[in-house]
């Protein structure tokens, strides 16, 4: 293979960073795994913040929408194999919560035991609670993607009604209590049961199950970015008018990388349900999208790796300093600094600053070994 | 009727003022400065405060309130804002994180917490102001309840809303300001101080949250995290009324300020502010500039 200098860094950071979460386990005790889990689950959302954002140019500030559509999809199914919603003498599992919110004389049936409840009926089949995590939060990025792009909203519009759409859904999910179990959420959720396996999210499997959905996705998306389509929503992004002119259809390709985008965060919400056994409404809190975004800043809005990792290094930090609760408040006036100073002195995140320091590394390199002929630039 | 009509349009009256910050640093800058609702809070507390340390009671305070908002404005435009013109996409994620810093600084007591101090009247709790005697009682008009404060809160909004027409309309200032809103290269090159003029007009605008949290101190608790939701119905106004557009803003609050209000009382919250969201995302697919744009370049 002929790789550029760049290139084979590049390749270099993703093996790492692959078998550096493959070799976790060695190390990690079953606490630190579960809670690495979840925190490659934010790496996710990195990923698909950094290909809306640096990719695409879109920036989504409601992401939290399709984390929170799949996190619930995933629960309802959960929820329903749970040992709190088997009822003795009922025909079906109930959820505890609508045991509690239905009339005293109601028939103990999924059916019609409170309003609405007839909804959680195929979630019954674990498959389809998966299925749905996955397609549905695609499918309202698909619808809200072929809203906008077709009409040609754009820049900061796009962002105000990604906002607005996701503080809707939010009290959409509050207000429909008997279905939803409102502000409370999801939970005493059972465990995921594949194959007749259950997996406890404190076994070093289940930490496995979203390690390796971490790394398919982070290389999947990789391989898109680099190709045709890819490039072309970057040219989009740069100059949509040009693009249009070129004859690409750009509301095709940008509805189709925000589906994308959306499925990777739903994805993302259906994993972390697994390690944390809850769904709630504050998924679709505004200050959760926008710490998606600020993790993708630090990290690196147009490198995926670098988003990625960027939201891993923020929430293990995180974890660690809000164990004290003085540290805790600190850390979020930290956090805040932090941001502004990334926007100011690091506007390609972490991931730009390692290139530029391999940058250095390579011009020092050759001169001091003399003989060593500088590589060719193939950019 | 009149009752709900009437505070509708009380709470539509602090949301214009921040709308109206918001629209005029939006529309001469193109910055989104999500940090608005915590200039908002910051003037909540500066009315706490200065009830507290300087015995001033609310009406008082407003000019205090103007002035800590709009220095810390000023601050802001000149420290962060200055260095992003060029990139203007990423002012919203900076004044994010001002956003952050100012919540913190307050629960925090200025950092004062780390050393064992504690400021009060910050930190934290929830805070409250206590009204002038003039506003506890009620006037009643036959049927029709009037209350002081509510029409107090009214009437500061249209004499700022006034002030800040004329100063936008007949000021040799607001010229300036209006031809950096419809081109600030031109603007620039016809010898108008950009710079200048921007960090004014920063400053101006966040003076105007500043007194619209103190609006608000008087009719709910005040905590570091009430600015939050403050700036997301502040830019629902500014998107459905027009960037830039003072009438719009107006029009556009009163629309809002009057459905939520309404809607909240006949049937509830949640459905109020639904219904408020699915409108201003329709308005925005519908027309993109607003219902009152002028023709931008």
């Amino acid at each position: 293979m002929n790789l550029s200098f760049h290139q084979r860094w590049e390749l270099f950071a993703y093996a790492a960073f692959v078998v550096a979460i493959l070799l976790l386990p060695l190390v990690a005790d079953a606490f630190w795994l579960n809670r690495f889990a979840k925190y490659l689950v934010f790496g996710m959302l990195g990923i698909a913040v950094a290909l809306s954002w640096g990719y695409a140019g879109i920036l989504n500030l409601g992401q939290g929408l399709f984390f929170g559509v799949g996190a619930y999809m995933i629960s309802m199914s959960l929820k329903l194999q749970s040992p709190t919603s088997q009822l003795p003498g009922a025909q079906t599992p109930i959820p505890d919560f609508m045991l509690w919110n239905a009339e005293p004389d109601a028939m103990k049936d999924l059916c019609c035991i409170t309003d609405g409840s007839w909804l959680w009926i195929p979630f019954q089949y674990q498959g389809f609670g998966i299925a749905m995590a996955v397609l549905v939060p695609a499918l309202i990025a698909f619808l809200i993607g072929y809203a906008i792009f077709r009409l040609r909203v754009s820049g900061v519009f796009i962002s105000i009604i990604t906002l607005a759409l996701v503080l809707l859904v939010r009290l959409v999910i509050i207000e429909f209590q008997p279905v939803t179990n409102g502000f409370n959420g999801l939970t005493d959720l059972g465990w995921l049961t594949l194959g007749g396996v259950e997996f406890d999210p404190y076994l070093v499997s289940t930490y496995y199950i979203v390690a390796i959905g971490t790394i398919l996705v982070l290389l999947l998306t990789r391989l898109l970015v680099a190709a045709r389509a890819g490039l072309i929503l970057q040219a989009t992004r740069d100059d949509a008018n040009r693009a249009r002119y070129l004859g690409y259809n750009v509301a095709a390709y940008q509805v189709f990388f925000f589906t994308v985008s959306g499925l990777i965060a739903g994805i993302a919400g259906m994993l972390y349900v697994i390690a944390s056994e809850f769904a709630s409404p504050t998924f679709l809190d505004l200050a959760f999208s926008v710490s998606m975004v600020v993790w993708a800043a630090v990290g690196g809005r147009s490198s995926l790796l670098g988003a990625c990792i960027g939201a891993i290094l923020i929430n293990t930090v995180q974890a660690t300093a809000s164990e004290s609760e003085m540290l805790g408040e600190a850390w979020k006036a930290i956090v805040g600094l932090m941001f502004v100073l990334a926007v100011l002195y690091l506007p390609r995140g972490l991931a730009g600053l390692a290139r530029d320091l391999l940058d250095r590394l390579r011009e020092q390199v050759p001169t001091r070994r003399g003989a060593l002929p500088t590589p060719q630039r193939s950019e | 009727m009149a009752d709900i009509i009437f505070i509708g349009l009380s709470l539509g009256s602090i949301l214009l003022l921040i709308a109206l910050g918001l629209t005029i640093i939006y529309g001469a800058m193109g910055v989104i400065n999500m940090a608005h609702g915590e200039l908002a809070m910051i003037g909540a507390y500066t009315a706490v405060m200065a009830g507290i340390h300087l015995n001033l009671n609310l009406i008082l305070a407003i000019p205090l309130a103007f002035l800590v908002t709009a220095t810390l404005g000023w601050l802001i435009e000149r420290l962060v804002i200055r260095r992003l013109y060029s990139r203007i996409m990423d002012t919203l994620l900076a004044t994010w994180g001002i956003a952050l810093l100012l919540q913190q600084m307050i629960r925090l007591s200025l950092g004062l917490a780390f050393f064992g101090i504690t400021i009060e009247g910050m930190g934290t709790g929830l805070q409250s102001v206590t009204l002038p005697e003039a506003f506890s009682q009620v006037w009643r008009i036959g049927d029709f309840v009037l209350q002081p404060y509510r029409s107090f809160i009214i009437l500061v909004t249209l004499g700022l809303a006034g002030i800040t027409w004329l100063l936008l309309y007949r000021t040799a200032f607001g010229i300036q300001v209006r031809a950096i809103m419809r081109n600030p290269e031109m603007a620039a090159a016809c010898g108008i101080d950009v710079r200048r003029v921007s960090s004014i007009t920063f400053a101006y605008g966040s003076g105007l949250a500043g007194i619209a949290g103190l609006l608000l101190a008087g009719l709910k608790t005040v905590s570091p995290d009430m600015g939050a939701s403050l700036v997301v119905d502040g830019f629902l106004v500014v998107v459905v009324g027009g960037v830039g557009s003072l009438v719009g803003t107006i029009v556009s609050a009163g629309l809002l300020g009057q459905i939520n209000g309404v809607v909240a009382i006949l049937s509830n919250d949640i459905l109020a502010r639904a219904l408020v969201l699915g409108l201003v995302i329709l308005v925005i697919m519908w027309r993109p500039g607003g219902l009152f744009n002028f023709k931008g370049r």
